[in-house]
């Protein structure tokens, strides 16, 4: 399956506050109430399609435990995007947004795109930071911002898709470089500089129809 | 250095291993080994079919695979083991000549894994004595009930006898030596609860002083729960508990077993008590995993069935099991667990310096083992931790079933640095035996779901047989090799 371009995302957030279970839906359509603990980084992929363009997303899920970060810190380096969550029903994740964002902000790319979540939207009655407040925080610090239910799946198509077209009028804007990889963004084989495979003559790839 | 041995990893021992110029000692073929194989390419199939959408063969860099290059072939080492594994079998539970070359040859390999050969099964039944007092007479009475119940061989019922000989007859000071022999091949269910106290150092080798050393211990955990489980709400501790609070109802979402409120309670306390008693590493992730080995282990001699616990179904664990037994349990939970972890502390200080070592050496281990296979996983930019990192940090819990831990633990809690250094040898082993399917795979894409979803599903006991015996292998070339293993 071809594609215009690669985008690289990472998940970010507390422990607990859903970041597996978003990925989850995103990738299988499905959801598990009880998702065991995430350790270090867990890879998930998904196409999706913008601007009638074919863009595959790479995603790193990451443990939330402060224990880890030495470990998930590495890999903002060469994402073009972050999902940074907090649990609506859980005050204190909220209140951590701050160290993440200094955490990602000072090892990322300049350019990374941050779409900020309140998960859990399905549990209502439990609420204890209100949309507004998610709202005045993105605004405050310039992000996209959502609340989704990795439950219900409500927005989580959006909060990955949205993230994506930002990336893109980005790049339509000039603002990335995409020809550098470290940014998290790869052309796909058919807008690269030639369509020859690299020193390849490998039988078992022609059934990709020459390319790839 | 290994890099001008492209036929055998093994250049200083080349006497021990290869005598002939093609046949290995203990790597004939063997059929089963084929459709085991056959069913994990299915699961994974099944797998990537699901995620069809986003997989993409040839998206990224290219490789040229060279089977020439090969070094080892786990499908080969897999077969030798299991023909080692199987002959071992035959020839130390029956009295039967070893004529046959391949037997012979597995059976040089299994001893030189046990360093000796294990000594003759009396003819006679045993009846072990009984210990009042001591945690429940194991494989005292109850065994035959849970032998059948288990559909136990009349092999393994056999490898019981021959524990329970060493446990419970002749002089009371425990032969440790014999014991760790027998252990490092496996410990039969029934007999395990006392094997893992004496490999764990939680009771001495003297049986007569089981019960006193054990209650000791058992006070002493207790006292600790008086005295500091009550900090959990202070403000220094209660981040602690906190965070092990919200862990523990997402443990093992596969076993019902630990959804019982009794149980994440037991769990809660020790991990609480171990984590504010080691405040240089604290409760980390993953070590929560660590617990529940030995508390299948030490709960299972006080109930009959004891499958039934690990079952989708289980009783309610107070409904089967005393509270006095189950403080007992715990206690010895914490301590087997505690033993556990203190060879590996470093794994769980700040930065875990020690895993990433490990990491560090595995790739090393690789390079030096499987030029091929490094290089495949290099050249699709795989970083080592991206999927070595969760299986030193959890001791590859999450990737295998429980009852398949338990048999790897058998032969870890025997050797020496066995959570440590020889669980490297382990997970080398591990890695090596996806080979074929992890060359198969054309992109970094499709290359990280393997590696972190490896199908694992059906693996039995039998498969941690192979892969033991595959790491000591390794580490019997590898370990104290000059130059060897990155620092």
């Amino acid at each position: 399956m071809s594609y215009a371009y690669l985008f690289k995302y990472i998940i970010i957030g507390d422990t607990g506050v859903g970041k597996s279970c978003l990925l989850l839906q995103f990738t299988d359509k499905r959801f598990q109430p009880v998702h065991d603990l995430t350790i270090g980084v867990e890879f998930g992929a998904r196409m999706i399609t913008i601007d009638g363009k074919q863009i595959k997303l790479q995603i790193w899920d990451t443990a939330g435990q402060e224990a880890f970060r030495s470990i998930t810190r590495s890999y903002y380096r060469g994402a073009a995007g972050a999902l940074l969550v907090y649990d609506i029903t859980r005050r204190d994740t909220f209140d951590h947004l701050t160290s993440w964002l200094e955490d990602a902000r000072q090892h990322s790319n300049s350019n990374m795109v941050i779409m900020l979540i309140g998960n859990k939207s399905d549990l209502e009655s439990r609420r204890e930071v209100k949309k507004e407040e998610g709202e005045a925080f993105a605004r405050e610090h310039g992000l996209v911002f959502m609340e989704t239910s990795a439950k219900t799946a409500a927005n989580v198509e959006e909060a990955f898709i949205n993230t994506a077209k930002e990336i893109y009028e980005k790049i339509q804007e000039g603002v990335f470089d995409v020809n550098n990889e470290a940014n998290g963004i790869k052309l796909g084989p058919q807008h690269g500089p030639a369509n020859v495979h690299p020193g390849s003559g490998n039988a078992s790839m022609s059934q990709s129809g020459g390319c790839c | 250095m290994m890099s001008s041995q492209p036929a055998t990893p093994v250049p200083k021992q080349n006497s021990l291993w290869k005598r002939g110029s093609i046949n290995v000692p203990g790597r004939p073929k063997l059929k089963s080994a084929s459709k085991s194989k056959a069913a994990d390419a299915d699961s994974f199939q099944n797998f990537t079919e699901s995620v069809s959408d986003a997989w993409d063969i040839g998206d990224d860099e290219f490789c040229n695979l060279s089977i020439g290059d090969m070094i080892i072939s786990p499908g080969e080492v897999h077969s030798a083991a299991l023909s080692v594994l199987e002959s071992h079998k035959q020839s130390t539970l029956s009295v039967k000549p070893n004529a046959c070359t391949d037997a012979g040859k597995a059976e040089a390999l299994q001893r030189l894994a046990m360093k000796d050969a294990v000594p003759r099964l009396p003819d006679h039944v045993i009846h072990p004595k009984h210990y009042p007092g001591f945690p429940r007479p194991i494989g005292q009475g109850s065994t035959a009930v849970r032998t059948s119940s288990e559909s136990e061989t009349s092999s393994e019922a056999l490898r019981i006898q021959k524990f329970q000989t060493i446990l419970f007859e002749g002089s009371s000071s425990i032969n440790m030596e014999e014991l760790k022999k027998l252990s490092w091949s496996g410990v039969p269910s029934a007999v395990r609860p006392d094997v893992w106290r004496l490999l764990s150092d939680y009771v001495p080798p003297n049986r007569d002083r089981w019960e006193s050393v054990a209650t000791k211990k058992r006070e002493e955990y207790w006292n600790y729960v008086e005295n500091y489980y009550k900090t959990r709400s202070d403000e220094q501790n209660g981040e602690t508990y906190r965070q092990i609070h919200i862990d523990i109802p997402r443990m093992a979402p596969l076993m019902p077993l630990f959804q019982q409120p009794l149980v994440q309670e037991i769990l809660e306390r020790i991990l609480f008590i171990w984590a504010i008693r080691h405040p240089a590493s604290g409760y980390v992730q993953g070590i929560n995993d660590l617990v529940t080995p030995f508390f299948v282990v030490f709960i299972s001699e006080h109930v009959e069935r004891c499958l039934e616990l690990t079952s989708n179904s289980p009783p309610n664990v107070d409904k089967v099991v005393s509270a006095e037994a189950l403080r007992s349990v715990e206690a010895d939970t914490f301590w087997g667990f505690s033993h556990l972890l203190s060879g590996i502390q470093d794994h769980y200080t700040f930065a875990q310096p020690g895993i990433q070592k490990r990491i560090h050496q595995l790739a090393d281990l690789v390079q030096r083992v499987d030029k091929t296979l490094h290089a495949h996983i290099a050249r699709h930019d795989i970083d080592y931790l991206q999927f070595a990192f969760r299986w030193m940090n959890n001791l590859l819990t999450r990737e295998l079933s429980l009852q398949c831990t338990l048999r790897l633990w058998d032969t870890c809690l025997v050797e020496p640095q066995g959570f440590g250094l020889f669980y490297l040898y382990i997970c080398a082993a591990f890695l090596f035996h996806w080979r074929d399917e992890l060359l198969r795979q054309m992109d970094f894409q499709s290359l990280m779901l393997l590696l972190q979803n490896l199908p694992t599903k059906d693996w039995t006991p039998k498969e941690i047989e192979v892969l033991t015996a595959e790491a000591y292998r390794l580490k019997y070339v590898f370990d104290g090799a000059p130059n060897h293993l990155a620092k």
